[in-house]
């Protein structure tokens, strides 16, 4: 896959206004390395749906091999045991640290809504600047296909609905990880 | 009717007001929230966005019908069932019927304020369906029994104490008061819930046209699993939310959270296009867009900016009246300054009666809304048609009509009542104690009695004030000035002389109608205008003054407005706008640099709501001060109202009044200034009394006052 270098001014903002919204950054050197920081934090079972990066980096496979417990199917039944989901991104976006994920395909949703962690891998070339740079990606994925489904994702799940004490991880996922790793794609229409 | 509703609204203040912590827990969010708002729009330009938004939502009120027909057409081709409810009732059936259809005993809910305003958890009780909320502030309201204090917060209300308690009946043990547990109970105690529901409810926050899709804006991420794992998922949502673009839907986005809560973005923006396949049955996406009351308020000019609103709850959250009150006091469905006026076009005039009259008018709403509703008018139109309704009540009604439409009447009333407080005014020219049930009004401040003489009585002769002006203005005192301060015209006599600028007081001017207007009584308010626009234009002065922002803001905007298709006044009322300035702006622009002024002491200045926010005068007085040889300590929040709100405080709700200038007195004391400089004789009044009864030292005195002082003992003639 050929791909022109990384725009460094827009990771660098990714990478500050994720961590501001409380998502965990993790540059990752390579597979092993991703694979690596999965295995150590994930602390259970994982749904692993399937999506294209997912299938490229041969993951379900790679974290067998380092002894996750890897979940494929039926995550509704799944879930209770299961203590995080890995998902792909679509893209992201810059100013505020969402990544975007078409979740059209249930297990994409049920393993980033269910569990307690939620690891995204993202390609540092698919982040955009803004919500309104993200308005073209975002049509063609409605072209696409019908019904869908998109998720904005920035940060865990919060509230602030005791007293106005900032408190994570109410109803979705007390961590997202976002594991970035060049050169896996560069296609905003997949995750 | 009226008065009883007057009296049970009255005992929900009292109520209310005992209710400390509550207040104090109000308090501490309003500061906050606009200390971490105006971080999270620092980089932004937010008038330019804001005014984006009003442009778009007001297209899609001219076009309602376009967008709705578009919206239903491609949300249908992508699969889901659109059906229109013309009122509560039409969409409470539709949900009810389709719960029934489906055999569902428990839907799970992510929170919606249109089905707070339809009733639709007690409708499907009524069937025998539960309707359990899953945001965690709904759930706890919900268990309480109660309904939402705040669009975005509900439970904002509620302690940490009192929801361990709820808890522990639902898990039937004792559960400790710490929020990170009671937070892991809820989703403990929720999340088999969602997997067993048989329907999903939620609100949406936008309904984009151009593609169909509905997009829900969340932190907590039951929005998620509502829209995720029940079979059915039904999403109410207002016809209001329609935006025509995803551009324009991103434009919301942008301001949306970090209005309501201060964050660049939520943790969750779902965009939900057609019924997404899942496991098991076939999945339904039902939407059912709510009109209720909407259409009508798209038709009605005066108030139609009201559908701009994104339901960000901003205006809650700087409203001096609503941290006082809270919510359930000071709304209906929906609370705060949104909240007066769509309970008068969602649940009608009468429910909105006492909310209505509940406004200060202090504008802190209408300087925040990210819609750019100018929400203190459309709530001051649906008081003038609740008067035109109810009446204004016999004594408002007789001073309005009878008195204040007299000029030679109300001045002769106002310099009889100078002699007859005599024998219960001191020596500074205040009144400590009033006899019998005037009493309560000098409980907690002194009020300023009526001056010996009125201003009209000692302004100088304009040929003893300068040889050769050059400039001619003539000032509008306002009845303060007149006849409560006219210390405050006379200073600025002295410092228009020093600028070289003669200054004169048409004989013929009266109240500038303000206090008729705001109770509801336009006629005379028109009246008034007409009186004011003939004797302030009548020796065809350079430029109109006035030493009261509230003036200011009658003679630059509301004249025109009352006046406009009268035949005989429309142009000279546009002409006495453009002529007309505030004092502190009109004597920045014309008082040169001072010499290096002696150092005078300390001073915090109060930004009158309608000096500030109405004529967006903030700059000049403080430059003016320093000039003068002030030396400024701002206080906290200086922007807040002090309380006054003209008959707010004396007639119509004083016991509020009363906590709001406790606010302000505090910030002052907490400033350290040696005095308080003020540009509005009302503030003058409000903050004087307030600290004189309290026995503190401060001085509190209006800007042109300690300019004056200041050019005088510079001694210099002219400048």
């Amino acid at each position: 896959m050929i791909m022109c270098g990384v725009d460094m001014e827009l990771l660098e903002r990714f990478i500050l206004a994720a961590g501001r919204a409380g998502a965990h950054v993790v540059r990752t050197l390579d597979r092993t390395a991703l694979v690596d920081y999965i295995a150590r934090h994930a602390e259970g079972p994982i749904l692993l749906p399937n999506f294209a990066v997912g299938q490229r980096l041969r993951l379900a496979e790679a974290l067998r091999e380092s002894g996750c417990i890897v979940l494929t199917e039926h995550f509704r039944a799944g879930a209770a045991q299961a203590s995080a989901g890995i998902t792909g991104a679509n893209f992201a976006l810059a100013d505020t640290g969402t990544v975007v994920l078409d979740s059209t395909d249930e297990a994409l949703r049920l393993a980033s809504t269910l569990p307690r962690r939620h690891f995204v891998i993202l390609d540092p070339h698919k982040i955009l600047a803004d919500g309104l740079a993200a308005v073209g990606p975002l049509r063609v994925l409605h072209r696409r296909q019908s019904p869908d489904f998109v998720a904005f994702i920035t940060g865990p799940s919060r509230t602030a609905d005791i007293e106005r004490v900032l408190t994570i991880g109410v109803h979705g996922p007390a961590e997202l990880h976002i594991l970035l790793l060049e050169g896996i794609s560069d296609d905003p229409l997949e995750s | 009717m009226s008065r009883q509703r007057s009296r049970d609204y009255r005992a929900r203040i009292d109520a209310a007001l005992s209710a400390t912590r509550q207040q104090g827990a109000l308090h501490r969010f309003g500061d906050a929230y606009l200390e971490a708002r105006q971080k999270a729009l620092e980089d932004l330009d937010f008038e330019a966005l804001r005014e984006g938004i009003a442009e778009l939502k007001d297209e899609v009120g001219r076009h309602r019908q376009q967008y709705l027909d578009q919206f239903i057409e491609l949300a249908e081709k992508a699969g889901a069932q659109v059906v229109r409810a013309a009122d509560a009732e039409a969409a409470n059936d539709y949900i009810v019927q389709l719960a029934r259809r489906r055999g569902a005993k428990l839907a799970v809910k992510s929170k919606s304020m249109a089905s707070e305003e339809i009733g639709l958890n007690q409708a499907l009780r009524t069937a025998g369906v539960e309707a359990l909320e899953t945001d965690l502030g709904e759930w706890i309201v919900q268990l309480a029994g109660q309904r939402p204090s705040h669009m975005v917060m509900p439970a904002i209300h509620m302690f940490r104490d009192e929801v361990a308690a709820l808890f522990g009946q639902v898990t039937g043990q004792a559960e400790p008061a710490d929020i990170e547990h009671l937070v892991a109970v809820a989703r403990q105690q929720l999340r088999d819930k969602f997997l067993q529901a048989d329907m999903g409810i939620s609100g949406a926050n936008l309904a984009v046209a151009e593609t169909g899709a509905l997009a829900l804006v969340t932190n907590e991420g039951n929005a998620r699993l509502v829209a995720t794992l029940p079979p059915v998922h039904v999403v109410l949502v207002g016809i209001d939310k329609l935006v025509p673009t995803l551009e324009d839907a991103m434009r919301v986005l942008q301001l949306l959270p970090r209005s309501a809560t201060a964050q660049a973005l939520t943790s969750y923006v779902s965009w939900i296009r057609g019924p997404v396949p899942q496991e098991g049955p076939a999945k339904e996406l039902h939407i059912v867009l709510l009109d209720n009351g909407r259409s009508a308020l798209a038709e009605d000019s005066d108030c139609k900016d009201a559908l701009r609103c994104l339901r960000c709850g901003a205006c809650a959250n700087v409203c001096p009246v609503y941290q006082t009150i809270g919510g359930h006091v000071f709304g209906h469905t929906y609370v705060g300054a949104i909240g007066v006026v769509l309970t008068a076009f969602l649940d009608g005039l009468e429910p909105a009666a006492e909310l209505v009259k509940a406004c200060i008018g202090c504008r802190a709403c209408v300087a925040i809304c990210p819609a750019k509703i100018d929400l203190e008018e459309i709530i001051l139109q649906l008081r003038r048609r609740i008067s035109d309704q109810e009446g204004l009540g016999f004594g408002k009604s007789l001073v309005f009509r009878r008195v204040l439409r007299n000029r030679r009447l109300f001045h002769a009333l106002l310099r009889s009542a100078a002699h007859l407080q005599k024998p219960i005014t001191d020596s500074r020219g205040s009144i400590r104690h009033l006899p019998l049930h005037f009493s309560s009004l000098t409980e907690w401040r002194t009020l300023p009695a009526i001056a010996d003489k009125p201003l009209r009585d000692l302004m100088p002769a304009i040929d003893d004030q300068l040889s050769a002006p050059r400039l001619r203005v003539a000032l509008f005192a306002g009845c303060a000035t007149d006849f409560v301060h006219p210390q405050i015209g006379l200073s600025m006599v002295s410092v228009l002389n020093r600028c070289k600028i003669a200054v004169t007081m048409p004989r013929g001017q009266s109240c500038c109608g303000i206090p008729a207007l705001y109770s509801g009584d336009r006629q005379t308010a028109v009246e008034l205008a007409r009186q004011n626009v003939r004797e302030l234009l009548a020796d065809d002065p350079d430029a109109v003054v006035t030493t009261c922002p509230t003036c200011t803001a009658a003679l630059r905007q509301h004249f025109v407005a009352l006046l406009q298709d009268d035949a005989q006044y429309a142009e000279s009322a546009r002409r006495l706008a453009a002529i007309t300035y505030d004092a502190a702006a009109f004597i920045a622009e014309q008082l040169p640099d001072l010499p290096a002024a002696a150092h005078r002491g300390t001073v915090t200045y109060h930004d009158s709501c309608h000096l500030k926010r109405g004529c967006g005068v903030w700059k000049e007085p403080r430059q003016l001060l320093d000039k003068a040889g002030w030396d400024l300590r701002e206080m906290d929040r200086a922007d807040r109202c002090c309380g006054f709100g003209g008959s707010y405080s004396f007639a119509s709700h004083p016991e509020i009044s009363r906590e709001i200038t406790k606010d302000k007195v505090n910030s002052i004391l907490r400033s350290g200034a040696e005095a308080v400089a003020v540009d509005c004789p009302g503030c003058l009044i409000m903050l004087r009394g307030a600290l004189e009864k309290r026995g503190l030292p401060q001085r509190v005195a209006h800007t042109l006052e300690l300019i004056s002082e200041a050019l005088e003992d510079a001694g210099e003639d002219t400048i």
